[in-house]
């Protein structure tokens, strides 16, 4: 055994390391949560690291996980060593190639950071059904329940997988696993080497295809032979479990870590036994030995191979006395007889049985746990084990829910806790922007790194973008670090943000003694007294230390704005008494010069600032006897929400969505619409007020505003009946005809997220004193009442009849948004073209949206913006998958085709029985509010005829005549999709010739997942899989789609060129065939403040980079050029552009040559393209004569 | 043909042209050009105390802190091993010019507090460069700050800068002292080499239908000339540090006054940025034939001559005569 080496990281670094230095080549796709470990992959790949045998990994980037698998069972076929990262539905994607790489047996080890499969919801978070969905390929499942064991069996999967010709599935559970951070000891690459055996890379080599060789692999076999064919694998499965055996006595021997194939823990003589895999068993584990403590004769096997299924070795741990066993499966199958786990253990146990292996069957009992990171705790493990001998024994149940549907839940008691002495628990409230996750993350690895002490970090996050809470649990121990559970007894509790006093019960974990330190700038002498009175009585009942800091000062101050991190990791240090507080610093500082002094002498200055201000402005706040006066947390659902607001919604915004039973769910995943505007969330600390005098209705900032938290609206006098005090407006002033109406800006303050982007675009400025523009940011302190008020009444207004006004950028945003207060990031450059659209379309819309960042902030839970307008009309959305969403759309779009012929042709039946007007009406096609609305009054005009009419057609019409309501049908998706995993499904949709409208929100990158580079990412930009700078081309998705020419295409930018936008948006609604808008997408992920985005956008379109046009097939009638240009020949140079943008920024301070080359290369592009547009722009087609 | 070799801040230099800190020196391959046009020297364009410091906190902002926002973007942007933002791509395109061409590279400082110059210019001037132009530019826009507090400051910034470096250093001021010749001997005195008369100061432009300051540089024209003419006339007189024009010339006449009025070196930029290289080939022409026509043998033998002790009417230089250059053109005016 040599010299461990230790450090401190989570699984999926811990996985991605040993894969990358055992592989050749690596090719993947991004999917949470199993992205980390491709980006680590290649981040090392671009930093030129070697493997064990100083060969440089290449790691693809391909379009789908389909793709990926693919190329991995190709790069198998030439008999390179692969490897590849993925979950969920990405897993599912590479099942075809998974059967083929097993049936040929080809040596293959893959990381599976295992994640919910999306049924009723998509659920980032982890469970076993994916991993179970893949086990008839052939491939075996390894389980690894922690990050140290997630490292050895990266390695000792790959190392197998080579001995045996098996492919091996390695598994470990999303976020749980992948994503806590431990402190582990690391595999050396000697370690690694021994355990490849070289003979048999050399026969993996050797039978890989080979013109000198050759062979044929892949054949297609008739009855006569494909079966004995198949069987001839047979053996190989045999031989897994001894060769694993093998590999793990080696690794033992290497490491001192010793595995089986199942591992039991508890007294020999156990009679009540649970079976499991992944890392809830670390803690059954824990709970075992705690009840194995207290005489209960209990016990635990891990199942490390799942797959193939080693009876014998199964047999060989099952403790001779045990008399029940409870296997607990981390997935459902609906409608099984038990789930995967428990079938095998099942049948296993029966052939036991049969085979005279055993002579009694144990009473079995199946339960399932954990879905979608569901808690699993000690409490739940112990219920599981009362259950076994209970009376009343459930032999299929649910545990961690309360299931009162089914009734198959068990119960537990919450309060049940095991101690661990000499642990300190620590818990951390923090907002997603504030780098409390970083900062905690950073403390682990000093206390991991720097002391002998056991750390484990586990992080949970809202699915906001902007304004997203953040948990942190951090345990520090003399002992390993098994508790895979929320920490619900805590030393130490930091609360970042005062305001989480108000939002959730943040002191729910406080224990007698527990330390609170909070971040308020609320002076010292009336802190206290200004907490709700629950959370006062909590501190004083349990003697706390409270402490405050004004962090947001001391950072600010420290020049770092609203960073407040290190100030807050220095306060952890100096009151969590983890460490001696000297070193703790020490260890902080040198932190702060290795992690940034890379950045500049500056930022480390400046940091250290920080360190030395939060210790100066740290304070103790000492605790009165009384609780004073009481005041419950301010509730941010109003009084008058529905029910289902305040029984469900309200629950998951205080974060106790886990009390909720199954009966307070709708069966099927449906949700309502609207419930965004419920969640008052309050997020700027500035909003925009409006300077009535100086306002010149140019709409602008409704326009920009990324969560309609800023809306215009013209209306009549009388709607002023009633309106509060100061209630601002002026007469409208930019259209003649509405000269005797008003016009208001209102700000819901509570929804803004304090972008400024609405104060950056806003044109006016006040002639005497030209700071003052038309809005003004101010506290929101200062104006949240009142506002808030303004804001309720506003919605209140009947907006004025706009029909008669053409629809252009300044009267489309005077229409009602029905996409409202999303969890988009603040400045997001996408959710403007989806409000917008809602604006011209949105009461009569079939949304068909791929998942990405729109489909989070469009459908993710707890609240969601689509909503209604009064008539309770608005966006019917859903969401289907990542690469099927052109698919999805289309086939919204036949059904409804399909369903109006049928109401049409009954129609027509009934033609001579109908007055004229109305069919006439009924049969006028279009789009919009206006002749939606016209087309619902014929049909309530149709209806009211009907129900007179008593013949068979009229009551088979009746029945069928919602098939004639105004319907468009539109399709949303990024980049990601449009381009990469969509795109065949997109481009043969496109080519179906079919009434339906794209948007493409291009942000030019993954974004949802954090960066990877896509297809329409530019040249010149880093992204993730290009950190040197993407060397080709953007995909020019638009001219792919023109080459049809039966598609109408535009390319806008809406923070810039909004008439432009709003222009393609109609005629695209209004074009009869498929129409697909690219729409300019500022994002984070450019690495700029998205304030500048207006701007910024410009650049992109005035140095060519993002040139603005509109194809139309149906200019070729007329006898015009299909392509009209809307932006002139490149103005600047787009190095103008490209140097304000941190991706293009990065490659220039990686490599200025490269830079250079690559901003020619990106010169010369624009050049061509522009040449090329003009020329198409140019050429006038013969009209098509045969048209259908 | 008239020699034209100067001896400026101890280089020896081909003749007194020398390219001026701008943005010509950011293109190698333009910068390279401009040296085989005939510039003598090049002095690379400034780096910024305040750009690198907004530089470096970008960086640090933009791709360091924005980590774990949510569940499914651990970052935003790929890790990878980056210069940092301390100046690095300044050396770096230092140490490129050295290699393109060969004659002296001058680095050029620009910043107003004394903390981070010094630490950069010992970089500059391990990275090779021949001289540094240290750039004085102060904004002051506080009533609170006396011009004998800014001077101070000036003076330690040039002290602490100097003491630190073998390379020379010469210091690009502003137009606005008190009294330029008493600031330059308290120059002197800190052992610097030289001085450049002027910066292009900053002055911004209005928008007066936007209601908005306009921040576009514009470039340097003759008319600015003047200005530096009187100063390098008084100076030259006064002080043996190497003097250099710098705003304003644009043709060889341009060139030749600035050498009567006593500059050793002559910094072109804006020339060069509007006409290309050939600009600076058409000014050594020029000046070439009028110290040919002149019967100057040395450009040495030009300098000076004309500065405030040997012109014929030393007194052109003094007040009075702008009083009379005032009065006559009211008077033309009147008549």
């Amino acid at each position: 055994m040599r010299r461990a080496d230790t450090r401190t990281l989570d699984a999926n670094e811990a996985v991605a390391d040993v894969a990358y230095r055992l592989s050749e080549v690596i090719a993947i796709y991004p999917i949470t949560p199993a992205s980390p470990m491709g980006e680590h992959a290649d981040a090392w790949a671009a930093d030129e690291r070697p493997n064990v045998w100083g060969a440089f990994p290449q790691v693809i980037e391909m379009q789908s996980e389909g793709g990926a698998a693919g190329a991995v069972h190709g790069s198998l076929q030439a008999g390179a060593l692969t490897t590849t990262f993925t979950a969920s539905q990405g897993l599912l994607l590479m099942l075809p190639n998974l059967h083929k790489i097993a049936g040929e047996l080809t040596p293959f080890c893959m990381h599976v950071a295992a994640r919910t499969i999306a049924t009723h919801a998509l659920s980032i978070f982890g469970d076993h059904s994916d991993v179970m969905a893949a086990r008839n390929t052939g491939m075996a499942l390894l389980c690894s329940n922690n990050a140290q064991e997630a490292h050895d069996f990266a390695a000792i999967g790959h190392s197998v997988t080579l001995r045996s010709r098996i492919p091996v599935l390695h598994f470990f559970d999303g976020f749980r696993t992948s994503h806590e951070i431990s402190k582990i000891v690391v595999l050396a690459d000697e370690d690694l080497r021994q355990l490849i055996k070289e003979e048999s890379i050399t026969a993996f080599r050797s039978r890989a295809l080979n013109p000198e060789q050759p062979t044929i692999r892949g054949s297609a076999q008739n009855p006569d032979v494909f079966f004995q064919s198949r069987e001839a694998v047979e053996p190989f499965y045999a031989a897994f479990p001894k060769l694993l055996k093998e590999v793990f006595s080696e690794f033992a021997q290497l490491t001192g870590r010793e595995y089986k194939l199942f591992d039991y823990i508890g007294v020999p003589d156990a009679m009540d036994v649970i079976v499991q895999m992944g890392s809830g068993a670390e803690c059954t584990q824990e709970t075992v030995e705690y009840l194995n403590a207290q005489d209960r004769k209990v016990g635990l096997i891990k199942v490390r191979l799942f797959r193939p299924f080693s009876l014998v070795d199964f047999l060989s741990v099952l403790p001779p006395n045990v008399k029940r066993l409870t296997i607990l499966d981390r997935t459902k199958e609906a409608g099984s007889s038990g789930e995967p786990l428990f079938q095998e253990i099942a049948s296993a146990l029966v052939m036991a049985l049969s085979a005279g292996k055993i002579a009694n069957m144990p009473k079995l009992f199946s339960g399932r746990y954990g879905l979608g990171s569901k808690e699993f705790t000690p409490a739940m493990v112990k219920a599981i084990f009362e259950n076994m001998t209970s009376p009343q024994a459930k032999l299929r149940f649910t545990v961690g829910i309360h299931d009162d549907i089914s009734h198959s839940s068990l119960n537990y008691d919450p309060n049940f806790t095991i101690e661990h002495k000499g642990l300190t628990q620590c818990l951390f409230y923090g907002l997603g922007s504030d780098g409390t996750v970083s900062a905690n993350k950073s403390s682990i690895k000093i206390i991991g790194e720097e002391t002998s002490l056991f750390a484990q970090g586990h992080f949970e996050y809202d699915s906001k973008k902007s304004g997203s809470t953040t948990v942190s649990h951090l345990r520090f121990g003399p002992k390993p670090i098994h508790a895979t559970y929320r920490i619900t007894k805590a030393d130490f509790i930091a609360i970042h943000d005062a305001e989480f006093f108000e939002k959730r019960d943040v002191l729910s974990a406080v224990k007698p003694g527990c330390t609170v330190l909070v971040n308020t700038a609320s002076p010292p002498d009336t802190f206290f007294s200004s907490l709700p009175s629950p959370d006062r009585k909590k501190l004083i009942e349990n003697n706390c230390r409270l402490f405050i800091i004004n962090a947001n000062a001391v950072a600010e101050q420290a020049g770092l704005g609203r960073r407040i991190s290190t100030v807050m990791q220095v306060c952890f240090f100096r009151l969590a008494g983890v460490l001696p507080f000297e070193e703790a610093m020490e260890h902080i500082k040198n932190f702060i010069l290795k992690t940034w002094g890379k950045r500049g002498s500056e930022v480390v200055r400046r940091n250290l600032a920080a360190l030395h201000g939060a210790l100066e402005a740290l304070q103790e706040i000492p605790l009165p006897k009384e609780v004073g006066t009481e005041r419950l947390r301010r509730t941010s659902i109003a009084a008058n929400a529905p029910a289902f607001i305040q029984n469900v919604t309200q629950l998951l915004l205080e974060g106790r969505g886990d009390d909720l039973p199954v009966s307070a769910f709708p069966v099927d995943g449906s949700w309502p619409t609207g419930t965004s505007k419920f969640e008052k969330r309050a997020l700027a600390p500035e909003i925009p007020v409006w300077q009535s005098d100086l306002c010149v209705q140019c709409n602008y900032c409704a326009m920009i505003c990324p969560h309609a938290a800023i809306q215009t609206k013209v209306f009549d006098k009388t709607e002023l009946a009633g309106a509060p005090e100061n209630f601002l407006n002026v007469p409208v002033s930019f259209e003649d005809s509405l000269a005797d109406k008003l016009f208001t800006v209102q700000i819901a303050p509570e929804d803004c997220t304090g972008c400024g982007l609405c104060i950056e675009v806003c044109p006016a400025r006040d002639r005497k004193a030209p700071k003052r523009k038309a809005l003004v940011a101010e506290p929101l302190a200062l104006h949240r009442e009142k506002q808030a008020r303004h804001w309720e009444f506003f919605t209140h207004i009947q907006s004025a009849n706009l029909a008669s006004l053409p629809i252009d950028r300044r009267t489309a945003v005077l229409r009602e948004p029905l996409f409202e207060f999303s969890g988009a990031c603040a400045g997001c450059g996408e959710t403007p073209y989806i409000r917008l659209l809602t604006q011209l379309f949105g009461d009569h819309l079939l949304i068909a949206n791929a998942t990405g960042c729109s489909s989070i902030y469009g459908g993710n839970l707890p609240t969601t913006p689509y909503t209604v307008n009064r008539e309770g009309h608005g966006p019917a959305w859903a969401n289907s998958l990542f690469e099927d969403n052109a698919e999805f759309g289309l086939g919204m779009r036949i059904a409804l085709e399909t369903r109006e012929k049928s109401a049409r042709w009954l129609l027509q039946q009934m033609a001579d029985r109908l007055p004229q007007a109305l069919l006439a009406k009924l049969n006028d096609s279009g789009n919009g509010h206006e002749w939606a609305a016209l087309r619902r009054t014929a049909l309530k005009e149709l209806r009211d005829i009907l129900l007179k009419d008593t013949s068979p057609q009229s009551q088979e019409l009746l029945k069928q005549i919602d098939a004639l309501a105004p319907k468009t049908v539109w399709l949303i998706g990024g980049d990601g999709w449009a381009y990469d995993i969509g795109y065949g499904g997109l481009d043969h949709v496109l080519a179906s010739q079919k009434n339906i409208n794209i948007l493409v929100l291009d942000t030019e990158v993954y974004s949802n997942t954090g960066g990877q580079a896509s297809k329409a990412t530019p040249l010149g930009a880093s992204a993730k899989f290009a950190t040197a700078g993407k060397s080709s081309r953007k995909k020019d998705l638009g001219l792919l789609a023109m080459s049809y020419g039966h598609v109408y295409v535009a390319q806008v930018a809406l923070q810039s060129h909004s008439k432009q936008t709003v222009q393609a948006f109609l005629e695209a609604a209004s074009y009869p065939g498929p129409s697909l808008i690219i729409a300019h997408s500022p994002c984070i992920a450019h690495g700029y403040d998205l304030v500048k985005s207006p701007g910024q956008q410009k650049k992109a379109v005035a140095s060519g980079m993002w040139p603005l046009y509109r194809f139309n097939p149906q200019n070729i009638d007329k006898g015009e050029s299909a392509l009209v240009l809307d932006s002139n020949a490149p103005a600047i140079d787009v190095a103008e552009y490209m140097e304000n943008e941190a991706r293009f920024k990065m490659v220039q301070l990686r490599s200025p040559e490269r830079y250079n080359i690559l901003l020619e290369a990106a010169r010369d592009a624009i050049k061509q393209r522009r040449s090329l547009y003009e020329q198409l722009a140019q050429i006038h087609l013969p009209p098509e004569r045969h048209h259908g | 043909m008239a020699n034209l070799t100067t001896d400026w801040l101890g280089l020896q230099l081909k003749n007194p042209l020398v390219l001026a800190a701008s943005p010509v020196s950011k293109d190698i391959e333009f910068t390279a050009a401009a040296v085989e046009a005939g510039a003598a020297a090049v002095i690379m364009h400034s780096l910024f105390e305040e750009q690198l410091i907004h530089e470096q906190m970008g960086a640090h902002y933009f791709i360091d802190t924005r980590l774990d926002l949510d569940a499914e973007a651990r970052s935003l942007m790929p890790e990878s091993d980056l210069f940092p933002v301390d100046g690095e791509h300044y050396i770096y395109m230092l140490k490129k010019i050295k290699q393109r061409v060969r004659v002296p590279v001058i680095a050029s400082l620009n910043g107003a507090t004394p903390g981070g110059w010094t630490s950069y210019a010992a970089k500059l001037q391990e990275a090779g460069a021949d001289a540094l132009e240290l750039n004085l530019y102060d904004v002051i826009t506080s009533k609170d700050i006396s011009s004998a507090l800014v001077e101070e400051r000036q003076i330690a910034i040039i002290e602490s800068v100097v003491k630190q470096l073998q390379i020379p250093v010469t210091v690009k001021l502003s137009p606005f002292y008190s009294s330029l010749p008493g600031f330059v001997a308290k120059v002197e005195k800190t052992g610097a080499a030289g001085i450049a008369v002027f910066n292009r100061f900053f002055q911004p432009d209005i928008s007066p239908d936007e209601l908005n300051v306009d921040r576009t540089l514009h470039l340097s024209s003759s008319q600015e000339l003047p200005l530096r003419l009187h100063a390098l006339a008084l100076l030259s007189t006064q002080t043996n540090l190497s003097l250099a024009c710098t705003g304003g010339i644009h043709s060889g006449m341009d060139a030749a006054k600035a050498v009567l009025a006593g500059a050793h070196a002559l910094q072109v930029a804006s020339a060069v940025l509007q006409r290309g290289p050939q600009a600076v080939r058409d000014i050594l022409h020029e000046l070439d034939l009028w110290l040919d026509k002149m019967n100057y043998a040395h450009v040495a033998d030009a300098r000076g001559v004309l500065n405030l002790h040997s012109a014929p009417d030393p007194h052109a230089w003094e007040r009075l005569n702008y009083a009379k250059m005032l009065a006559g053109w009211q008077l033309r005016k009147v008549f």
